[in-house]
């Protein structure tokens, strides 16, 4: 019981001080880092809340796979050195104000009463068996339609990223 | 048990601070970071809920967010490496070819 609160704390704690990193730090590798520590407590906070399943997917998918493509795209690009030049001060002060403002008035409401749940003692299904028969069955519609979209951004990618070759003209075209 | 509405708490602050990232930052690859900070809020929200209801659906809507955010970010980064031949910078404002 004790313990549970405790690492609740630890690693929310963890994953706000990681996330204000993640904004605040002028040097992209270290943002990306910190996103992957973030996202780590994110993935403790879901055996928490019994969902192993998911927690290794946000591990391997999210802290693996998907961080890896951003630390790779900041090297590729060299932006370590880049200076950042900053944004104007009255947009400063509106982005930080107007989250902080945001970040409050959801929190109060959320503390206040009004959505307050307790969780109930009963034993939760989430394991790779459940979610696996439930994919399979009333979701597999939308689980090939992503498979769908997984490739159209594996293409897009591809074109959108490739290196621009000067225009030759097709050797048949000139004889016509 | 820890209450559901810690996590949604805890949820939103995440969610402010990605919010914060994508208005104060220039640097298209951190307001990037900043949309996966806030995608990974909104998980987070979905599975509080799902062990709230008892109910498996929020667990697989959270499987189909993390592959259109894979998608997201692939497209996306491809999109900085293309802006960053053309303009030898990711800063989003000097993307202003289609400004009037």
């Amino acid at each position: 019981m004790i313990l549970e609160y405790t690492v609740f704390f630890v690693f929310a704690a963890i994953a706000v001080i990681f996330g204000i990193v993640v904004i605040a730090h002028r040097n992209p590798v270290v943002s990306a880092l910190s996103l992957v520590a973030s996202l780590f407590s994110l993935a403790v906070m879901y055996i928490l809340l019994e969902a192993p399943f998911i927690a290794a997917l946000q591990v391997i998918v999210y802290a693996g796979a998907i961080m890896v493509l951003f630390l790779f795209v900041i090297m590729l690009l060299n932006l370590q050195k880049t200076i950042e030049p900053r944004t104007h001060p009255i947009q400063q002060f509106l982005g930080w104000t107007g989250s902080a403002a945001f970040a409050i008035t959801i929190t109060y409401y959320l503390a206040k009463g009004a959505v307050i749940l307790i969780l109930p003692s009963t034993p939760f299904e989430a394991s790779a068996r459940t979610i696996g028969i439930s994919l399979f069955q009333a979701y597999l519609f939308p689980f090939e339609m992503v498979s769908i979209l997984l490739l159209a951004a594996i293409v897009g990618a591809l074109v959108l990223s490739q290196k621009l070759r000067p225009q030759v003209p097709l050797e048949g075209a000139e004889q016509r | 048990m820890i209450p559901t509405s810690w996590f949604l708490v805890l949820g939103a602050i995440l969610f402010s601070i990605g919010v914060c990232g994508v208005l104060v930052r220039r640097n298209g690859i951190v307001m990037f970071m900043s949309i996966e900070l806030m995608v990974n809020a909104v998980n987070l929200t979905f599975i509080a809920y799902a062990r709230q209801l008892h109910s498996l659906h929020g667990l697989i809507f959270v499987f189909f967010i993390m592959a259109i955010a894979a998608a997201e970010a692939a497209v996306g980064l491809a999109i900085f490496i293309a802006l960053f031949r053309h303009r030898d910078t990711i800063d989003v404002d000097e993307a202003n070819l289609m400004h009037w």
